[in-house]
């Protein structure tokens, strides 16, 4: 073969590689997800984040989850075959575990069989979750919540083994299919801590085979199973041959009751196969999405313009292609932080300054896309204790009056025109849109004669920072764990201080009173009138600035069925469908 | 002196460069790191989570005790489990190893050959219109971002005009190429502007030389000037340059692999940095150490292969 013709060989050779780019439409029912981030791994105890916890969520199965049809969320049952029995104390919490259902086969199984889930795999998993040697993420949930279990946690920090046999009275099964749960007091957030991707069911003969791989071998009783999870740029689960016969919803709130209708009844998951892709990058998740290749993604910041109008519609060329929008408020809020164990910012006078110098209507539009909600006090729209009328009267807006009374307000401080302030330290993580939003309050706080510095940090930089109390104002944000209001109350809860999750170290004795009682009161009138009061105080106080509560904006394809927003997605892909048909037709169009 | 004894003797050099390296690792991760604790029990920690999880990591040991598991991982090659993922390190180095040796590889070999075969025409044509655009030409090349290239051939190329894949990697050859074609693209075109430049210094540089002269006065044709005088004396920096940078391709390409999702060692690397993953930066950090003093070896017997002049001493 003489040189010539071996170059067109090999010409040929790459071109055939390139056309095999091009991919066949498959028949079969497949879901193609992405997210922005690595996946750290499959062990239920250490989902904390977001990705991971989606992820889990598709092979484990917890005893509750959020009905995926009804809004204002609402717990339903799973794993449990109905919602518990309360005792009338508010103490004790009875649980039936549904009958028949099995764990994936897998080797760890005699005969590679999945045998039946007993509600003694809920109390290994949560003694799991408990134990000390483990560090499981999730300890959180249920730290003091549970009778017995802290003690039985302290007692074998010490000890060399960890005893599994040893019952702990907060977590007992009383036979086969039934557990029950007693705490320490009311507390009926528990719930939601049974919802939560930690609490799922595992099996003691599989984590004891697996030994420390066991994070890569996830053997749950969800609707998809995964045979191995491998750390890599995409993860590819199948349809559970052996799953329950779980179906879709029939009942629903007015919003989603067409869905409930043509889908009420259908054996679930909907699909054969979920394609995970990992790309951390915008521009690719942008190009997959236009290119047909994921079915759903939020709107990534850069491309926000070219796919929404300035009157919130989808772009023409996008609904061509037969793409939706769907926009809907998230359980957060944005904050800019005060560290109020220095003398400094303990000036309550000054904190509202700095609040009433920070034009908030600019700070959305310029970051936000002028799609957020801004925040008057820490609880978001959607959930008891928000008030929709409620204005703090120390918000910003970048009026004339408002900075007079900035100014005013800042000399009553003792500082007038910011004479006698020594320059403030603003920390912030280190991405673009964290520096901007630094540089913005830095003007912000210009206008009344305050200077800041403005730093970044890496997250774990600053979360080091701010637990040894080396930050002075920090910007950061939260997001609900789950739809109570406690959630984001016990941000300013005293003894939840750092390490804890109050980081600005507010510590009023009559919050922490009011927080203790409503965080043992059921879903009441009583219990949002003591939130609502505890909300007002925080935009009085102003232990922080109010940022916003953001939107999610998702784009999704014609050939996607059933999917809603939710702040609590682990497990929904279950009830997704995905249109064949629709699917082949459209991708023509991209 | 026997190749054999240098090499040895070299490899030799390899403990206390290690035990430097481990020095400086250790000094930097105890003294500007954040807390790893926090960052492995996130927002919700306890006082008393981080004091377990201290003990647990071995952080309340001494301080030389400390050093001590730092340099036995960097000899033993047990780099233990990530912080942040608690994967096992040296099996994350292997998964990640294969995607990036897939991209780096071939890219900067054709990088290279290009270059080289591109240098030598200029040396041929040195002074005309050709090495002058060319010259233009490899400025232009450079001057552009690295971003912009990526930008802008993942949305002409892969997602515009479909030649290519827009991101992704699927393991086993033949499968990865598709997905690596057009990283390996924008590699070699931000390679080639840099490497033209510099291997045309070197040819040039030789072809002013006396010996150049004397070939041109027995009456050589210029094309065996190059091939065979030019060539064979530029390889000496020729080989410094190439084998040297191996080291640094067994790491990855941080940005290219994070935006085509290539599951290598840079984004590994890339990962492990922001999130302050400790055992995971102490692997990467050492294998490059180590990675980089083998093949300085290499080029150093390599220099004896291709010039007998060069003695090992």
């Amino acid at each position: 073969m003489n040189k010539l013709s071996l170059l067109s060989v090999l010409i040929v050779a790459v071109l055939s590689m390139v056309s095999c780019t091009k991919k066949e439409i498959s028949s079969e029912k497949v879901l193609n997800l992405v997210v922005g981030s690595e996946v750290k791994g499959m062990d239920p105890i250490y989902s904390n984040d977001r990705y991971s916890s989606n992820e889990t969520a598709r092979v484990y199965e917890s005893l509750l989850e959020y009905h995926y049809l009804r809004r204002p969320y609402q717990l339903s049952p799973n794993l449990a075959e109905a919602m518990p029995e309360v005792s009338n104390n508010g103490l004790t919490y009875t649980f039936k575990i549904r009958k028949g259902v099995k764990f994936h086969d897998d080797k760890a199984f005699p005969g590679g069989k999945g045998r039946e889930l007993v509600a003694e795999d809920f109390v290994y998993s949560i003694k799991r979750l408990a134990d000390p040697k483990l560090q499981g993420l999730g300890w959180w949930t249920i730290d003091g919540k549970l009778k017995g279990l802290n003690e039985w946690r302290e007692k074998n920090t010490a000890s060399e083994t960890v005893n599994y046999d040893e019952v702990v009275e907060g977590v007992k099964a009383l036979d086969s299919h039934t557990l029950q749960f007693t705490l320490v007091k009311p507390f009926p957030q528990f719930l939601y801590s049974l919802a939560m991707t930690f609490t799922s069911a595992t099996a003691k003969e599989v984590v004891e085979f697996y030994g420390k791989e066991f994070l890569n071998h996830p053997v749950g009783t969800g609707p998809f199973i995964l045979p191995e999870f491998k750390q890599s740029n995409r993860i590819e689960y199948v349809k559970n041959p052996n799953y329950r016969e779980k179906t879709f919803p029939c009942d629903a709130t007015e919003e989603f009751e067409k869905i409930a209708k043509e889908y009420c009844g259908k054996k679930l998951p909907l699909v054969e196969k979920v394609i995970v892709s990992i790309i951390k990058e915008d521009q690719p998740r942008w190009l997959n999405f236009q290119k047909g290749n994921l079915d759903f993604i939020g709107i990534p910041k850069d491309n926000f313009d070219a796919a929404v109008t300035p009157s919130n519609e989808l772009a023409s060329d996008l609904s061509t292609k037969g793409i939706d929008l769907l926009i809907q408020p998230s359980l957060d809020v944005t904050y800019t932080a005060f560290n109020l164990d220095l003398e400094l910012l303990k000036n309550k006078k000054l904190r509202q300054a700095l609040s009433l110098s920070y034009d908030v209507n600019t700070s959305n539009k310029l970051f936000y896309n002028n799609r957020a909600l801004p925040a008057q006090s820490l609880v978001p729209p959607g959930i008891a204790g928000y008030e929709k009328d409620f204005k703090n009267s120390y918000r910003g807006h970048g009026k004339e009056d408002e900075i007079e009374r900035a100014k005013k307000l800042l000399a009553e401080a003792g500082y007038p025109e910011g004479k006698g302030l020594k320059e403030l330290t603003y920390d912030c993580p280190s991405s673009t849109v964290s520096r901007q939003i630094g540089e913005y309050t830095k003007q912000q706080f210009a206008k009344i004669g305050v200077k800041i510095k403005v730093v970044q940090n890496t997250w774990p930089e600053l979360q080091k920072k701010i637990d040894t109390r080396q930050v002075e104002i920090w910007s950061i944000a939260w997001g609900a764990d789950y739809p109570d209001a406690e959630n984001f109350l016990q941000l300013l809860y005293g003894p939840n201080k750092v390490p804890g999750a109050n980081g600005s170290g507010y510590n009023n004795p009559e919050f922490n009173r009011l927080y203790e009682s409503a965080s043992t009161m059921q879903d009441t009138p009583e219990r949002t009138a003591l939130y609502e009061k505890m909300t007002r105080m925080a935009a009085e106080e102003m232990p922080w600035i109010f940022g916003v509560h953001r939107q999610n904006y998702v784009l999704k394809h014609s050939w996607l069925k059933n999917y809603i927003i939710t702040d609590f997605e682990a497990g929904t892909e279950q009830y997704l469908d995905v249109d064949v048909e629709a699917k082949k037709v459209a991708l023509e169009k991209l | 002196m026997n190749i054999y004894a240098y090499i040895f003797r070299r490899l030799l050099y390899v403990i206390p460069v290690i035990l430097g390296v481990c020095a400086i690792i250790f000094l930097i991760f105890n003294v500007v790191a954040p807390d790893p604790a926090l960052i492995i029990l996130g927002k919700h920690a306890t006082a008393e989570q981080v004091v377990e999880i201290r003990q647990q990591l071995g952080l309340n040991k001494p301080m030389l005790s400390q050093y001590f598991d730092i340099v036995r991982s960097a000899f033993t090659f047990d780099f233990g489990r990530s912080w942040s993922t608690k994967q096992e390190i040296s099996e994350m180095i292997k998964a990640g190893a294969v995607p990036s040796a897939t991209l780096s590889f071939p890219a900067f070999f054709i990088s290279t050959i290009l270059g080289i075969s591109i240098s030598l025409l200029v040396a041929f044509y040195r002074g005309s219109m050709f090495d002058k655009v060319t010259v233009v030409g490899c400025v232009t090349l450079m001057s552009v971002s690295s971003l912009a290239y990526i930008l802008f051939g993942q949305w002409f190329f892969a997602y515009k005009l479909g030649w290519f894949e827009i991101s992704g990697y699927d393991y086993g050859f033949p499968y990865f190429i598709p997905y690596i074609l057009l990283p390996a693209i924008i590699w070699v075109m931000l390679s080639v502007g840099p490497d033209v430049r510099f291997y045309r210094t070197i040819m040039l540089d030789e072809i002013y030389q006396d010996y150049i002269r004397t070939a041109r006065a027995k009456g050589l044709s210029e094309r065996v000037i190059l091939f065979k005088h030019v060539l064979k004396n530029a390889m000496i920096p020729i080989i410094t340059y190439v084998v040297i940078q191996i080291p640094f391709l067994i790491l990855g390409a941080l940005l290219l692999e994070s935006f085509f999702s290539i599951p290598g060692l840079g984004s590994i690397t890339l990962n492990a940095i922001n999130s302050s993953d400790f055992p995971v930066i102490r692997a990467m950090t050492v294998l490059s150490a180590v990675a980089y003093i083998i093949f300085s070896v290499i080029t150093d017997v390599l220099y004896t292969l291709v010039d007998p002049r060069v003695r090992l001493s």
